[in-house]
């Protein structure tokens, strides 16, 4: 069981945002507020090819403002991708960085923008608190609503030689705005929508039980849970629906601010490693690992599950186990196991569990758990469809 | 719980919820205090620099900054430069091209470089001679031109002060030759190629000092004494380009630097042929002159034993004769007496003759000259008979 007293130290730190339909336009304003005069537009082919980069290059363009596309970014962002975006940044003489598009080209942008700052490779930087040269001036604009990547201490980038994920922490990787548009969200496919939906919960829940939750990461957490779970079946209904697509986005951004501060926990740490071997979506891995870490830490923290389980559950009035309810709310979105079936091997499972026992998002995790539970979580996770 | 954490992930969650030692929000004060620090240092190092340096507004041709060198050079404070034309610091002739040189220099690329010399006016109106590089720069999209200028006034001081000196040099009746310590010619004036018969100087230029003597050894030899010696004076028999030799006396010395190191030799040669041939006409007056004194002796102990004997006679023969001859007798002792005194009168005149002649004649004359100066002397004591 968790101990905490509300006289437990506690910082919160959040981004300016800025939140409404319209709002990506402002990049250019800010770009101008911020000192920008030769931006690196960082974004990926799938974002640029939707309208998004160039209407946000328009808006860069009308504040007098030069900027040079960088777009050579994967699902999984890896080491080599920021490098060579950081040598752009260096080469076109940039002093200001524009991120627009999901996690992946946001991960990649906050990597460039401390590994120009610094002039050091980009897995030099792995662990907490280790970037001493701030990053110059970075804008967020998320068109997905799930990483909350624009609100967040965190960068997670592939170190491709070793086929992992290494997790950048540090308060000097908060973005200085983030442009909070829904606009951009009504592209996303149906499958982006609800992996990156099932993402926001999972950040959400996993704030809401960390061992460094706070009051007022509670409020953001247990919000960002009610709008996901109302909103997401409905926004795949109708993707246009732009006042849907805001209630995600308020959903991620509520969730961003809660786990930045609280951090994550077990399921973050075994998705991380899912994803860095597999080279797999992260919102697919956290869907599919959510309800097997819940039933991991439930006795470390019932009382937090029991409220998740009173919001999930089909029916509010009735108590629903909370894994059990979670389950039931990913197969309604079409999300679907088990493991096995995405290609992961069962004797790969031990090397896994290693890898997600030292991620540092396990130390905010409600239990301390062992490698051989998290080898357990891997294998229902392995089996269940 | 923090308790039920090992130490190193208790201190690794600390941080990661943002109350580690450096888990700081992104601020550039720090590094930009560092920085500015860094752009102190650098003024200072600027503001210690003899070279004057002006950053010039390309657009306007207005100061835009200005080292310490500058105030102190014109006079000015920083304040009235800066409000100032960079064309205004020069005299009203130069200040158009000035004004032309900044116009035309910020349409090039800044590696384009341009030299020129010209006299920056100070506030008491003294014309102070510098050379002054410009060449434009881009600093935050804005065009300037960067001058700086070098105090030259000692430059020029130095280069009269050598063309001077070369004047001498070259223009001197003595023949002047500068050679390296290998003995190959550096230099040669004017006058010591006309005495070797060269057409120009450039001529001798590189060829090696034996060249210029009869007996090639000489230059070699000549080379070593004043590598030992420093300096020498010596006669010698010279060779003309054509192949004709004249008498030279050369006199040199060693040029050393301030380290006390020979660097190169030189030589002065005078022709001498004229005065050769004077002392030689002269030896040959004075060998005549010593000849004509001992036949005047001669003549002089020629008549006047013959007249001892006629004396002698006619004291002992008692004839009325006798006293007319003794009469003519003494009178002729009296002319050769006379003519003795003369000579002994013009003593100093042949001391004089015979001291000039002393070079040129052996440390022991020949005994017939001898011989007769001392009979000169003996017959001047007799004369009393
Ligand atoms: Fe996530």
């Amino acid at each position: 069981m968790i101990q905490r007293s509300q006289l437990d130290l506690r910082k919160f730190v959040a981004p300016e945002f800025i939140c409404g339909h319209g709002a990506l336009q402002l990049a250019g304003r800010y770009a101008r507020n911020f000192g920008m005069k030769q931006v690196l537009l960082v974004t990926d082919p799938g974002v640029r090819a939707a309208g998004w980069a160039e209407a946000v290059g328009e808006s860069l363009t009308e504040a007098g403002i030069s900027f040079t596309i960088f777009d050579s970014i994967s699902v999984n962002p890896r080491s080599r991708q920021v490098m060579s975006g950081k040598d752009v940044y260096l080469s076109e003489e940039c002093n200001g960085v524009v991120a627009v598009g999901g996690g992946s080209p946001m991960d990649c942008a906050k990597g460039i923008g401390i590994a120009g700052s610094n002039l050091r490779d980009i897995l030099t930087f792995e662990g907490v608190d280790r970037v001493p040269v701030p990053a110059p001036p970075l804008i967020c604009i998320p068109t997905t609503a799930g990483s909350s990547a624009d609100v967040s201490q965190f960068a997670i980038i592939t170190d491709e030689e070793r086929k992992r994920k290494i997790a950048i922490v540090s308060k000097a990787l908060v973005p200085d705005i983030s442009l909070l548009d829904p606009e951009p969200l009504t592209t996303m496919s149906r499958q982006l929508t609800v992996d990156t939906g099932m993402d926001t919960l999972s950040h959400a829940i996993e704030a809401y039980v960390s061992n460094a939750s706070s009051p007022m990461t509670d409020v953001h957490a247990l919000e960002a849970i009610r709008l996901i779970h109302s909103a997401l079946p409905a926004v795949t209904e109708e993707p246009e629906n732009l006042n849907l697509r805001f209630s995600t986005l308020l959903a991620s951004l509520h969730a961003g601010l809660a786990f930045s501060n609280a951090s994550i926990g077990a399921v973050h740490a075994l998705a991380h490693s899912l994803g860095g071997a597999y080279d797999l979506a992260h919102g697919r891995c956290t869907a599919l690992l959510l309800e097997h870490v819940i039933s991991a830490n439930y006795e470390a923290a019932p009382d937090r599950y029991d409220r998740i389980g009173a919001i999930i559950g089909p029916v509010q009035a009735e108590r629903t186990p909370p894994a059990e309810g979670v389950a039931a709310f990913r197969k309604t979105l079409g999300i679907t196991g088990p493991l096995a079936a995405v290609g992961v091997r069962e004797d790969a499972i031990p090397a896994l569990a290693e890898q997600a026992y030292t991620d540092p998002c396990m130390v905010t995790n409600p239990r301390k758990l062992t490698c051989e539970d998290i080898e357990r979580i891997y294998e229902y996770a392995f089996r269940t469809s | 719980m923090r308790s039920e954490l090992p130490d190193g992930r208790d201190a690794l969650r600390e941080k990661i919820i943002g109350l580690g030692e450096t888990s700081l929000h992104k601020s550039y004060y720090p590094e930009l205090q560092s920085r500015l620090a860094e752009l102190e240092r650098f003024r200072a190092l600027l503001d210690q620099t003899y070279d004057a340096i002006f950053l010039i507004r390309a657009e306007t041709g207005k100061l835009a900054d200005v080292n310490a060198s500058v105030r102190a050079y014109l006079g000015y404070s920083k304040k009235e430069l800066l409000a100032t034309s960079f064309a205004d610091l020069f005299s009203p002739q130069q200040k158009a091209g000035f004004v032309e040189l900044i116009r035309k220099k910020s349409d090039l690329p800044s590696e384009c470089r341009q030299t020129c010399i010209a006299s920056l006016m100070s506030r008491d109106e003294r014309e102070i001679p510098m050379e002054i590089t410009v060449r434009s720069v881009t600093f935050g999209g804005e065009q300037y031109v960067v001058a700086i200028a070098r105090d030259i006034t000692d430059r020029i001081r130095a280069e009269r002060e050598l063309k001077i000196k070369e004047s001498a040099l070259e223009s001197s009746t003595n023949g002047i030759l500068i050679a390296d310590l290998t003995g190959a010619v550096m230099y040669a004036n004017r006058s010591f190629a006309a005495m070797f018969g060269y057409g120009e100087e450039k001529a001798i230029t590189g060829r090696n000092l034996e060249a210029f003597f009869a007996d090639p050894t000489v230059g070699e030899k000549i080379t070593g004494h004043l590598l030992d010696n420093h300096a020498i004076v010596q006669e010698t028999i010279g060779l003309r380009n054509n192949g004709s030799p004249f008498h030279i006396q050369v006199s040199g010395s060693v040029v050393q630097n301030d380290a006390g190191q020979p660097l190169c030799i030189m030589l002065i040669a005078m022709d001498i042929t004229g005065r050769f041939l004077t002392d030689q006409m002269k030896r040959e007056t004075y060998a005549q002159l010593g000849k004509n004194i001992e036949q005047f002796a001669i003549l002089g102990d020629h008549i006047r034993n013959p007249l001892q004997v006629i004396v002698g006679y006619a004291e002992m023969i008692d004839d009325p004769c006798a006293e007319k001859i003794l009469e003519q007798s003494r009178r002729i002792d009296e002319i050769i007496t006379e003519l003795d005194r003369g000579w002994v009168e013009s003593a100093n005149v042949r001391q004089f003759l015979r001291k000039h002649g002393d070079d040129a004649e052996p440390e022991c004359p020949p005994g017939g000259l001898s011989r007769t100066k001392r009979d000169c002397t003996d017959n001047h004591k007799t004369t009393g008979i």
